[in-house]
């Protein structure tokens, strides 16, 4: 009697604090590591290796970034990293037209697997993890039989747009945050975001409240397709070759992961963009500080596991209230 | 029975739109070489070499005989090949080209298989060879291990096998006849040699190592460390990440190695592509040429012109050229002579000094 609010306390506590973490759990992980670099890395606070760590994080952003949308439509993409290879290959195969022409050809190589992903997801009725996992192994046999090992790439336009800046932001850097920004702002202000997220909560909900859930599945997977091209073209740029047997492998699960991280639910209807962004930082920081220190690589490996651990413990917090 | 009908229509539909794409991508495409007029990717000559130094002293060998075969004629058996990676790097490209033009130059029916990278076909790869008549095989293996049944199939027939560039974990001249490949310890030394003299014996250097858990990783690791533990106490070893053999990781880690390590002496990179990448990085930098001194393992065009452009102090080469001495050992072994159960091969090396006159026999 003379403590009421106490017992309301407790459950207000065990309720938010999960909730909590998943949503900005990712942003304090990034902080601590920050703080931990600053204080044990030498060299770390220059600008030098702020450059190097935006630049190295860029393809994985914007892959993230189109993962994030399939999964906000509670799907997955698994087919990015051949998509990069798909990309890096025609790239390198229409160079001789410019860098535009072959800028274009990578592009559309991307969106015509995105639509092939779309349509088996949309009319098909194939689920994402298998369609797109059709497409991850047509895509990289596609890349290898177009360009059948690493040719490197000499076009001085190339050269410009994987090492020069802009106002002291590299080109990579850039677009990447231009992207990002892009996609925020369709998934919180246009109907076409509402509407993916309305599909990513219940598609039956959505089908019955009339919308158009074919075309928005597809336009998801031609979105991812297009970012997965576009990352491609921007780690070509960096690497100065095409090299479609290594380029994007694993790089699937470097994307959900930072989709994870970052707090936005695998099971759809919601999408976090400044999660994803902190998600792709965290794991590219905590990649670097274990190469810093020296530490075997298998470590990074052990790293990244537990981090998502912790982060789909969260989630899963979350779903139980 | 309608829905299974629309699937298939699906199914060809989307075969049908894969074909096409990729026929309509080649169609029309141009790369870089076809707009310059194509200036390097013709000189591609099959000019090098495998010299052979038998097996240092007291080589066991094999003869027909012993292995339990009978005298063959090589020029009329057929030889199979057994290749385990797909030939996307120019280490595999070279080595099944050296095996090609060899057996064409004999005038040798040659049967080959590519394994893609899986153990599994590989096997499958070398018993289809067997069934399809192969009387002799040449294979360049993925594993070391897991040879068993095949040997066993083999030896049932007693089909001599030669292994290139990987060894097997079996009983030379019972299960296979010969191994012939490249020392990997000894590479290892020789980079050390070239990074002592490099950096004049002092300083601090950086590993790229290969993929993890591969015996090429660490036999050149081992090598290498052990020579600068022996012969220069002033160079020490401060960083060792994997680069798994890739051009891209290569160049991501030695962005994070200057980045804290700013007054890195040497980097070591255990193949060539790590190694380009390695120079990749030091260009973003903004470093100048020959301010990092590298060393690489492999010998491929890309890395010896990285010599001639003053950003690769060395390169240890990794000969894949095995097709003759391949072919000498069957064709010694077949006829009855003695043959070394291990041939080791000569590898030479690019310096500043040969790079130039080197780059027609890079691969």
């Amino acid at each position: 009697m003379t403590e009421p609010a106490a017992p309301r306390r407790v459950p207000w506590d065990r309720a938010r604090t999960p909730a909590f973490l998943q949503g900005y759990g990712v942003y304090a992980g990034v902080a601590v590591l920050l703080l931990a670099n600053v204080l044990l890395t030498p060299h770390f606070l220059s600008a030098e290796n702020f450059r190097t760590q935006a630049v190295q994080v860029a393809p994985v952003l914007v892959v993230a970034l189109g993962m994030a949308l399939a999964i906000g439509a509670e799907g997955v993409d698994l087919s990015v990293g051949s998509v990069m290879a798909l990309s890096t290959s025609l790239l390198s195969l229409y160079l001789g037209y410019g860098p535009w022409i072959a800028l274009i050809a990578a592009v559309v190589g991307g969106a015509a697997v995105g639509l092939a992903n779309g349509s088996l997801i949309a009319f098909v009725g194939v689920q994402p993890i298998v369609a797109t996992l059709a497409l991850m192994v047509a895509g990289r046999g596609l890349a290898l039989v177009l360009l059948p090992q690493l040719r490197d790439v000499r076009d001085p336009g190339m050269a410009a747009l994987g090492s020069q800046d802009l106002l002291g932001v590299p080109h990579p850097v850039l677009i990447a945050a231009v992207l990002a920004l892009a996609v925020g702002f369709t998934v919180r202000r246009t109907t076409f975001g509402r509407q993916l997220l309305a599909i990513g909560d219940s598609r039956p909900a959505a089908r019955l409240a009339g919308l158009p859930v074919r075309r928005v599945l597809i336009v998801v997977y031609i979105c991812s397709g297009v970012l997965a091209a576009i990352a491609g073209v921007l780690a070509t740029a960096r690497l100065q070759a095409s090299d479609p047997t290594s380029l994007g492998t694993l790089m699937e699960l470097s994307a959900i992961t930072a989709v994870v991280v970052g707090g936005t639910p695998l099971s759809g209807g919601r999408i976090r963009i400044g999660g994803t962004v902190a998600g792709a930082v965290l794991i590219q920081l905590l990649t670097a500080t274990l190469i810093k220190h020296d530490l075997p690589p298998s470590w990074t490996q052990i790293a990244q596991a537990v981090v998502i651990v912790l982060a789909v413990h969260a989630a899963r917090e979350r779903g139980k209230r | 029975m309608k829905s299974s009908a629309v699937r298939r229509t699906t199914t060809r539909a989307v075969l049908a739109a894969a074909v096409a794409a990729a026929l309509a991508l080649t169609g029309c495409a141009r790369t870089e070489d076809d707009a310059a007029g194509d200036p390097s990717a013709s000189a591609s000559g099959d000019t090098g070499q495998v010299v052979a130094t038998p097996g240092a002293g007291s080589g066991e060998t094999c003869t027909v005989e012993r292995f339990g075969g009978t005298r063959t004629d090589l020029a009329t058996a057929t030889v199979g090949f057994s290749q385990s990676e797909k030939e996307a790097n120019p280490f595999r490209i070279a080595e099944t080209a050296s095996i090609r033009a060899e057996a064409r130059s004999r005038g040798v029916e040659l049967l080959t298989a590519n394994a893609q990278s899986q153990f599994s076909k590989q096997i499958s790869d070398v018993q289809d060879l067997i069934a399809k008549g192969a009387d002799l095989l040449v294979i360049a293996p993925l594993n070391s291990d897991g040879w068993g049944p095949v040997l066993r199939a083999a030896a049932a027939r007693k089909i001599p096998i030669v292994t290139v560039d990987r060894k097997i974990n079996a009983t030379p001249c019972e299960d296979y006849v010969s191994f012939i490949g490249s020392d990997f310890i000894e590479q290892g030394r020789r980079a050390a040699d070239r990074m002592i003299e490099a950096t004049g014996g002092k300083g601090e250097v950086a590993i790229l190592l290969g993929a993890a858990g591969n015996n090429v990783t660490t036999e050149r690791t081992k090598g290498f460390k052990d020579r600068i533990e022996a012969e220069a106490p002033g160079l020490r070893v401060v960083f060792e990440q994997t680069g798994e053999f890739v051009r891209e990781k290569g160049q991501q880690v030695t962005e994070q190695l200057i980045q804290s390590n700013p007054d890195i002496t040497g980097i070591y990179a255990e193949n060539d592509e790590m190694g380009l990448g390695a120079v990749n990085a030091l260009k973003g930098a903004g470093r100048k040429p020959g301010a990092v001194k590298i060393v690489t393992v492999d010998g491929t065009r890309n890395a010896v012109q990285g010599i001639v452009d003053g950003w690769i102090s060395g390169v240890i080469e990794s000969n894949p050229r095995f097709g003759p001495i391949a072919f000498d050992t069957l064709d010694a072994f077949t006829k009855g002579e003695e043959v070394a159960q291990d041939i080791v091969i000569q590898d030479s090396a690019y310096t500043d000094v040969n790079a130039k006159s080197g780059l027609g026999r890079a691969y």
